[in-house]
């Protein structure tokens, strides 16, 4: 049993790991389930929200250079996002977070990732095979059952002939109900009625542990299910399931001389039969602040099983990737999926106005500068002003049609429209439009074991749309012979009214190459999945004029072929994974030289599932040349020739000395070796230590240990001076957690020094108590001293109501 | 007046399924097809269809090849096959027949509906593995779907409601047909079928299919208390 349960556990620590890192705004990012293919969400325990204007998930899936990027729903001083489950794949995945400040500036956790520093890695666990073997027929995961109703049912139909069924221990909360077990033939069953008097009401934990003929471990799987009188069931089969929650939270931060107090509360309802879902949310904050971009949030969904969803309020719709792909949109979304015809749409407002100010006022105009605007005389006394420039209200249009239901084949054509409101402010300048034409298309054989996807895009943008069309006058005067541009004055105008009619038309209008497929976006991938292979082959290219506004972090001027090659080896216990990358910029020819990207991925993932550390290896290279010489003087600044290798090491390994420990270890070294004009060499080691304690069920410690190490070196090639940066820092963390009054008060304490060139103390006190069945009060509190510095506090206190 | 076409149809498919699968209960195999994860009210089982008693069933019975189980008034039987590929809602007063075939680590499911109506929820087959409803008008196919079959044993008239997926069905007449989500079948005595888009009674038959909700009334009365235990509606009302 020990065994099995140092595996449980280990898969549960592995699931739900808290990492801290140097950071002025995120004290920590717990991470959820990290299994194969299923969402994986990231939440960030914020120092402060009083900076942050928003914060982003970068992430990419093991053996690609590009990171995806998704918004992080900030509630009161936490922040989540989930990553897709199609990205959650083994071995694992590399993400940091882009913390957007309200000053403008960026940050990102961990510090320096944009200057090259280590990114966080999330190992992923694979899905085994035994998985499938054994099947649990009775409890299923999450049942609500009565102690009449239990019915523990395992059918060992599809289990290997290795395995002994005879040798099989069940265990119900601990329970040992082994003796209780009839076997016929590969079906075990245990009926409730015979173990009534064995078994309580509330949370029921079925752990299952099978065993082969020679008598050592095969596999263990549990299920989690609740045992409720039969009110409280009869209750939750009613048709209609309604579960929602209020939470209100008052907190104050005083940072560094100031204080400030933030107040929100959030509502979140679900109602649910088997046929439909609807969910409300409302999150009202007093961050909210006309002369910024919203902070609360509200929304309303119904979906309909998988065929119609419609979204109302705060939506984040998914189209493909590189048209719009999770992008708020304060409006409505949704779909309606037949099958042989599907369509999906949205509309919506993706920025609010913000009207702008005056700085000052000019009688006559001043030399240029991009924020001095023409203003109305009449009203301010002057014809121009410097302003702080307002933000124009942007909505965004996107409509996409498609055939086949994705199963074996899917075609569909994606249409996206955005403009700004030229008239919803006074104070601004340069309001743009975007127009984005897509198609896709999928095809699937095999159950999806050969995957074809491809999707391509054009875009048109127009960077200035105020003064609207071009007129017939400015053609005739701008075209023809006698004009700048030789051509046809009436050809110009015909081809206005055409695209007029999709995007104004004017001298900002792009792309000016498109013969060049400058505002082309294409990719497609062929995936192939046989003999324990998961292959990956993929082609994206990007012009340089491509713009969608609905992603906004789309790496453009890229073209290039990427491979990836996943295998899993003895029942999934061990992951090879090899990707290679090969991209190159320059696509248009618009700058001194092409850029050569090519990366190098291999990694070797050990779950041993058994008494030995879980272990995954990884190394990458990182090379980015552009051919150039600093020999060749004219060109020299231009020369990019940078190689980076990283190697990291992480372990994972629960054991019982004296009381149940779960332990990791994890440790990332990485070189930058920079030949350009003005080289930073760089150089990074991390290591991080932590180990949880399980003394009592009511009391557990953590203690960790991070170390980071980094060192820049800058080389001055004019005066051939070296300058070296070198920032070294050593974290402790030791925390306890303790629950007392029958479980109803949560005690936990957290004291967090970190030394050398970063320099904290933090301390994390919290307490939650459970007033009533459904009723909690929360009181955290968290104090920073920065040494010779300030002294910084948050004080909260959260009421949280569930129903 | 049912047609001797559909009379002999019949005969032949449970002899002929009899004959497929009299060699199953011969076979050295003790692990059942289905067993009984839940029972309301007035539901019984035999072994096979030639034994005479019937006895109750209860959460935990196992059915082998050829087990009977049939379900009184305002009564249910949820019924799991032991290869995980799906479960049955067996309604009121209905009767059939669960046979199994294992072959290797697959099985081969046939569950024959005499009458009633059935609900479905089966997950995704292999290509090695059959899950099959037989009515006396017809064979329906399934590989991985939810919905119901019910046979009327009055009219003879078999229903295949589909809520998602697709079901391949072939009729007493060799006739064949597809149902698609949102769809219903209807297919006569004669073999002759139509498919139609499910109307709102499919739609409540299949949502009563889907509960298995039971609620008691509890009267003290001078004698003691009475406990009646009924089936809800989805609308709550008592069925």
């Amino acid at each position: 049993m020990k065994k099995f349960l140092q595996l449980s556990v280990l898969f549960s620590f592995l699931t739900s790991i808290s990492f801290a890192q140097v950071s002025d705004y995120i004290l920590s990012v717990n991470i959820g389930d990290a299994k194969e293919k299923s969402p994986l969400t990231l939440t960030a325990d914020l120092v402060t929200v009083e900076n942050i204007s928003s914060l982003y998930i970068a992430y990419k899936p093991f053996g690609e250079n590009e990171f995806q990027k998704i918004e992080m729903l900030i509630t009161g001083n936490t922040a989540a996002g989930t990553i897709p489950s199609d990205i959650v794949v083994p071995p694992y995945l590399d993400y940091y977070i882009i913390i957007n400040l309200k000053d403008g500036n960026t940050q990102t956790y961990p510090v320096g990732v944009d200057q090259g520093a280590n990114t966080l890695q999330i190992a992923i666990a694979g899905v085994s095979d035994k998985d499938k073997e054994i099947i649990v027929l009775s409890p299923v995961d999450g049942e609500i059952l009565t102690k009449e109703n239990l019915l523990i049912s395992l059918s060992f139909i599809k289990a290997s002939d290795a395995v002994d069924i005879s040798k099989t221990k069940i265990y119900l909360n601990e329970t040992d109900l082994s003796s209780q077990a009839l076997i016929a033939g590969d079906l075990i069953v245990i009926s409730g009625e015979n173990i009534q008097d064995q078994i309580g009401y509330g949370a029921g934990s079925l752990t299952v542990e099978v065993y082969d003929k020679e008598g050592n471990p095969y596999h263990s799987i549990g299920r989690t299910f609740q045992i409720v009188t039969a009110e409280i069931f009869a209750e939750a089969e009613s048709r209609w399931k309604f579960i929602g929650k209020l939470r209100g939270e008052s907190r104050s931060e005083s940072i560094t001389s100031s204080s400030t107090w933030y107040n929100n509360i959030s509502a979140d309802l679900n109602a649910s039969d088997d046929t439909w879902r609807l969910n409300g949310y409302l999150y009202v904050t007093s961050e909210e602040k006309e002369r910024l971009q919203p902070y609360n949030r509200y929304s309303a969904v119904i979906k309909g099983s998988d065929w119609l969803e419609l979204q109302v309020g705060d939506t984040y719709p998914r189209f493909p990737n590189i048209i719009l792909d999770g992008k708020r949109i304060r409006g409505v979304s949704g779909y309606i999926n037949l099958g042989a015809f599907n369509i999906q749409a949205a509309y919506g407002e993706t920025e609010r106005k913000i009207e702008g100010k005056i700085d000052t006022l000019y009688q006559q105009q001043p030399s240029f500068t991009s924020n001095i605007i023409a203003v109305d005389q009449n009203k301010y006394g002057a014809p121009y002003a410097k302003v702080q420039l307002g933000t124009y209200s942007r909505n965004l249009f996107a409509i996409r049609p498609s055939f086949g239901s994705g199963e074996n084949f899917q075609l569909g054509f994606t249409y996206l429209h955005s403009i700004d409101d030229k008239e919803s402010v006074e104070l601004s300048a340069r309001p743009q439009e975007n127009a984005v034409f897509g198609t896709d298309i999928k095809f699937a054989l095999d159950d999806q074991n050969i995957l074809f996807t491809t999707q391509a895009a054009v875009s048109l943008f127009n960077k200035d749309i105020y003064s609207g069309d071009l007129t017939d006058a400015e053609i005739d005067s701008i075209f023809g012979e006698d004009g700048y541009y030789n051509v046809d004055p009436d050809q110009v105008k015909t081809m206005r009214d055409v695209l007029g009619t999709i995007i104004t038309v004017n001298q900002y209008i792009g792309p000016l190459n498109p013969q060049e497929l400058a505002s082309l976006a294409a990719e497609t991938a062929l995936n192939l999945n046989y003999f324990n292979n998961s292959f990956r082959a993929s082609y994206i290219y990007r012009g340089n004029d491509y713009y969608s506004f609905g992603q906004s972090f789309l790496r453009t001027d890229v073209k290039g072929l990427n491979f990836i090659d996943r295998i899993r080896m003895f029942d999934n216990k061990v992951f090879v994974s090899l990707g290679y990358e090969s991209l190159e910029d320059n696509l248009q020819d618009t700058k001194v030289a092409t850029t050569k990207y090519q990366t190098f991925s291999g990694s070797i993932s050990i779950f041993p599932r058994v008494d030995f550390p879980n272990i995954t290896l990884g190394y990458n290279r990182y090379d980015y040349n552009n051919g150039l010489k600093l020999t060749d003087t004219t060109y020299q600044k231009y020369v990019v020739d940078d190689l980076t290798n990283r190697f990291l090491i992480q372990l994972s390994y629960d054991f019982i000395a004296g009381i149940r420990h779960s332990s990791s270890l994890s440790f990332i070294t990485q070189t930058r070796d920079d030949e350009s004009y003005a080289p930073v060499d760089a150089n990074y080691v991390s290591g991080t230590l932590t180990l949880n304690s399980y003394w009592y069920p009511e009391l557990s410690t953590i203690f960790q240990i991070i170390y980071g190490s980094s060192e820049l070196k800058e080389l001055n090639r004019t005066t051939n001076e070296t300058t070296t940066e070198p920032f070294d820092y050593v974290t402790l963390s030791i925390g306890a957690r303790y629950k007392m009054m029958e479980n109803k008060l949560l005690l936990s304490a957290n004291l967090s020094p970190s030394f050398g060139d970063f320099k904290r103390q933090a301390l994390e006190l919290f307490a939650d108590y459970n007033i009533l069945a459904n009723l909690n009060l929360a009181f955290q509190a968290r104090i920073f001293r920065i040494p010779g510095s300030s002294t910084n506090s948050i004080i909260g206190l959260t009421t949280r109501y569930t129903f | 007046m049912i047609k001797p076409k559909i009379i002999l149809f019949s005969a032949g498919l449970i002899l002929l399924l009899g004959l497929t699968f009299d060699k199953e209960k011969l076979s050295s195999s003790d692990t059942p097809i289905a067993i009984v994860k839940k029972v309301v009210k007035d539901v019984t089982y035999r072994k096979a269809t030639d034994d005479v008693d019937w006895e109750e069933a209860k959460i935990s019975t196992q059915l082998f090849a050829g087990g009977e189980v049939k379900t009184g008034s305002k009564s249910l039987a949820v019924v799991l096959f032991t290869d995980g590929s799906g479960v049955l809602r067996v309604r009121e007063n209905s009767i059939l027949n669960i046979y199994g075939e294992k072959k290797d680590k697959n099985l081969n499911k046939n569950t024959v509906i005499t009458k009633g109506v059935v609900g479905f929820d089966v997950n995704k087959q292999s290509e090695e593995e059959e899950f099959k409803f037989t009515t006396p008008t017809a064979v329906a196919s399934i590989r991985g779907t939810n919905g119901f079959v019910g046979h009327d044993d009055l009219d003879s008239v078999t229903t295949i409601f589909v809520r998602r997926g697709n079901v391949g069905f072939t009729t007493s007449n060799g006739n064949q047909g597809n149902v698609n989500g949102g769809f219903t079948a209807r297919i006569n005595p004669d073999g002759s079928f139509f498919l139609e888009t499910s109307t709102d009674n499919d739609n409540n038959l299949f949502r009563q299919t889907n509960r298995t909700q039971v609620k008691k009334l509890r009267m003290r009365t001078n004698d003691g208390v009475v406990e009646i235990e009924y089936l809800t509606t989805p609308e709550g009302n008592q069925e």
